[in-house]
């Protein structure tokens, strides 16, 4: 852990997500506690159905909980309205998803730049900001692509610039590697590595892949919606 | 927001699936062709009938004795009637004033005797735009004065007389005291309009020989019909006039004093209302499901774009700013796809005896139609269709707008 000991940015307490599906009731989160901080390079893992997407979209505002209750940044999401979670979710939180992450008809620049078109940052600051973004993650000269003309590992890359672009508090990355072939997956993982170390971005992402987690600082391991274990690593 | 603007996306979202775009802007293109040219054509042949009802007859607007649009007789006349064409000369609204005497003649030969109607003008006031028939006299020619001592038969009606050029007919009128009067004419013409009611009932007297028979003053008549640069203005001329002439004679425009044809044109304009309302829910379910299927496709996207901070409100706009440029591409391709076929009906027109085939000349309400129809759309008319599918493409973009704002991204996102 860091020296500082820095406040948490991420606190659930008692997370349960309970999924109905008519008189069928799917428990998929069963009373998580945990916290993350600042500067974290964390990944969730476990076996499939344990509950790592359901747990990344409660923590990104997407989904509410059955019960329990989720911080971000000390604010209880509960207490937010629909366009305060659309807000904080553009200027607290970057998502990466496991594949089409991209606005197609945007080139890689625009892609990258569109939460902070949303957020109103002047054409000039984005534009800076933007291209030393693509360049961090080795898109150079391709700014100008649309995502059809990007490799999805090229796309990944594009989606981590946008996602770290307005300099989120936390970038939940849903199985990021899981479409891409291993060693683009190292890529992509050094790139993210490099942002955490250089740039202090917070990284929570899942993974089933063993080299994917091997990268993580502290993994999490999810079975049956409960935290099996708790590895704070280095 | 510049480059990534929501009118920006959703101009390059429309082109991902061009030709499902072109498609549906085509549907526009066309259906705005059908419903300019249609009611180009209303609009043309209205203004067409009025027109020649004024000129066959009544003018625009016309100012007759209280009583003549009940009981037509020469007995029933206004006075005053250089005053009172003075007054409507002073509207700009205004082409021509003409003064006459009408009413039912009765007409002898020594053959035969016929009653007819009768048209008391003074040649010198009159043309084809103030009286339809003015050159259709067929044979023999037009009088050269309100005191000339001619008349002008119908051809059919002068064959029932058993009459021709040159002869003489004797005139029979009832005068305002009751009186029989009647005078005595040479044939000097002979009207073939192909209409029935004009060539075996209408004969035409000067004005001022009529006069004299009658024993008018020379500023009595029983008609002051005024024509109009736009038939559209009637009414308007109509009420001014009322006001400056005051209760001393009737004001009527051509719908009342022609009800049959006025009836006629509101059954067809509603007919064109129906028609154009059709086309344009037409033109709003092609919109509709073009921007439906599309947002149901791309639900996924919406779901990214809300998860990374797109508000409702957002999407909402981006499928609306869709529709918008649907509207306005479908406009202008409208406007290029109508141009040409517009210009050939305004021009050249149609002519529809072909069609129908023969020599049977069209009449509406005794009024004699040109068989070549052709196009003249109103400005308004124009802006009415324009708005008018300008707001379907809007309303149609609606629902699917909400369905896209209302995205739920955990939903959506989902990978299989
Ligand atoms: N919308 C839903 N309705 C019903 N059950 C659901 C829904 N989403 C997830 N579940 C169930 O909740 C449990 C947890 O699902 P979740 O997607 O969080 O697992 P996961 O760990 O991300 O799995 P994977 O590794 O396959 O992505 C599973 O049993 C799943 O079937
Ligand atoms: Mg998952």
């Amino acid at each position: 852990m860091n020296a500082e000991n820095p406040k948490p940015i991420i606190v659930l307490e008692n997370l349960v997500k309970i999924y109905r599906q008519g008189k069928l009731e799917v428990p998929a989160v069963r009373g998580v506690n945990l916290e993350i901080k600042s500067g974290e390079f964390t990944a969730i893992s476990g076996p499939s159905g344990s509950g790592k997407t359901t747990v990344l979209n409660i923590i990104g505002a997407l989904d509410d909980p059955t019960d329990g209750k989720v911080f971000v940044e000390g604010i209880h999401l509960a207490s937010l309205s629909r366009s305060a979670l659309s807000k904080l979710r553009r200027d607290r939180i970057g998502f990466v998803f496991q594949a089409y992450n991209l606005i197609p008809v945007l080139t890689a620049f625009e892609n990258a730049e569109i939460v902070l078109a949303l957020q109103g940052v002047a054409v000039k600051d984005r534009r800076e900001r933007v291209m030393g973004l693509l360049a961090d993650v080795g898109l150079e000269g391709m700014e100008h692509r649309r995502p059809d003309q990007l490799s999805g590992g090229q796309q990944q890359r594009v989606a981590i610039a946008r996602a770290i672009a307005s300099n989120p508090a936390v970038v939940l990355a849903d199985e990021p590697t899981a479409n891409v072939d291993s060693s683009t997956a190292e890529k992509l993982l050094s790139i993210m590595e490099k942002l955490n170390r250089k740039q202090h971005v917070t990284f929570v992402f899942s993974t089933h892949d063993q080299k994917v987690m091997d990268r993580a600082r502290r993994i999490i391991h999810l079975v049956d919606g409960k935290i099996s274990n708790d590895e704070i690593r280095e | 927001m510049r480059s990534t603007g929501m009118a920006t996306m959703a101009w390059r979202n429309l082109r991902r699936n061009r030709r499902r775009t072109a498609l549906t802007v085509f549907g526009i293109s066309f259906g705005v062709l059908l419903a300019v040219i249609f009611t180009g054509i209303g609009d043309s042949s209205y203004a067409d009938m009025i027109d020649l009802a004024a000129r066959m007859g009544t003018g625009h607007v016309t100012v007759q004795h209280g009583d003549y649009l009940d009981t037509p007789s020469v007995s029933k006349t206004v006075t005053g009637t250089s005053k009172i064409s003075a007054l409507a000369a002073r509207d700009e609204n205004v082409k021509s004033i003409s003064t006459r005497i009408t009413g039912q003649v009765l007409l002898a030969t020594s053959a035969a005797s016929y009653g007819a109607a009768m048209l008391a003008i003074d040649p010198q006031k009159e043309n084809k735009d103030t009286f339809a028939l003015f050159d259709s006299v067929d044979e023999g020619a037009m009088f050269e004065s309100g005191a000339d001592k001619g008349i002008i038969l119908g051809a059919k009606l002068a064959q029932n007389l058993d009459t021709k050029m040159g002869r003489k007919v004797v005139y029979t009128l009832t005068d305002k005291s009751g009186e029989i009067v009647s005078g005595l004419a040479r044939v000097k013409g002979i009207l073939r309009t192909g209409s029935q009611s004009v060539d075996a009932g209408l004969c035409i007297l000067p004005i001022d020989t009529v006069r004299k028979t009658l024993g008018f003053d020379t500023d009595e008549a029983t008609q002051v019909a005024v024509f109009l640069y736009d038939q559209r203005n009637s009414e308007k001329v109509a009420q001014r006039l009322k006001k400056t002439i005051g209760e001393n004679a009737q004001v009527l425009t051509w719908d009342k004093s022609n009800p049959a044809l006025a009836g006629f044109i509101g059954m067809k304009v509603s007919g064109t209302v129906i028609f154009e309302i059709l086309i344009l829910i037409l033109i709003a379910a092609g919109i509709f499901n073009t921007i439906f299927v599309s947002v149901m496709e791309r639900m996924r996207e919406f779901g990214i774009m809300s998860a990374i901070g797109f508000s409702p409100t957002k999407i909402f706009s981006l499928v609306m700013w869709e529709s918008l440029w649907i509207g306005i591409i479908g406009l202008i391709s409208a406007a290029a796809i109508t141009a040409y076929p517009y210009y050939l009906m305004a021009t050249k027109g149609i002519d529809v005896s072909k069609m129908t085939g023969g020599e049977q000349s069209l009449e509406v309400a005794g009024v004699a139609m040109s068989p070549v129809i052709y196009a003249d759309i109103y400005p308004q008319s124009i802006l009415v269709i324009c708005l008018a599918v300008f707001g379907a493409t809007l309303l149609s973009g609606l629902y699917p707008a909400w369905r896209a704002g209302k995205v739920v991204p955990v939903e959506s996102i989902k990978l299989v």
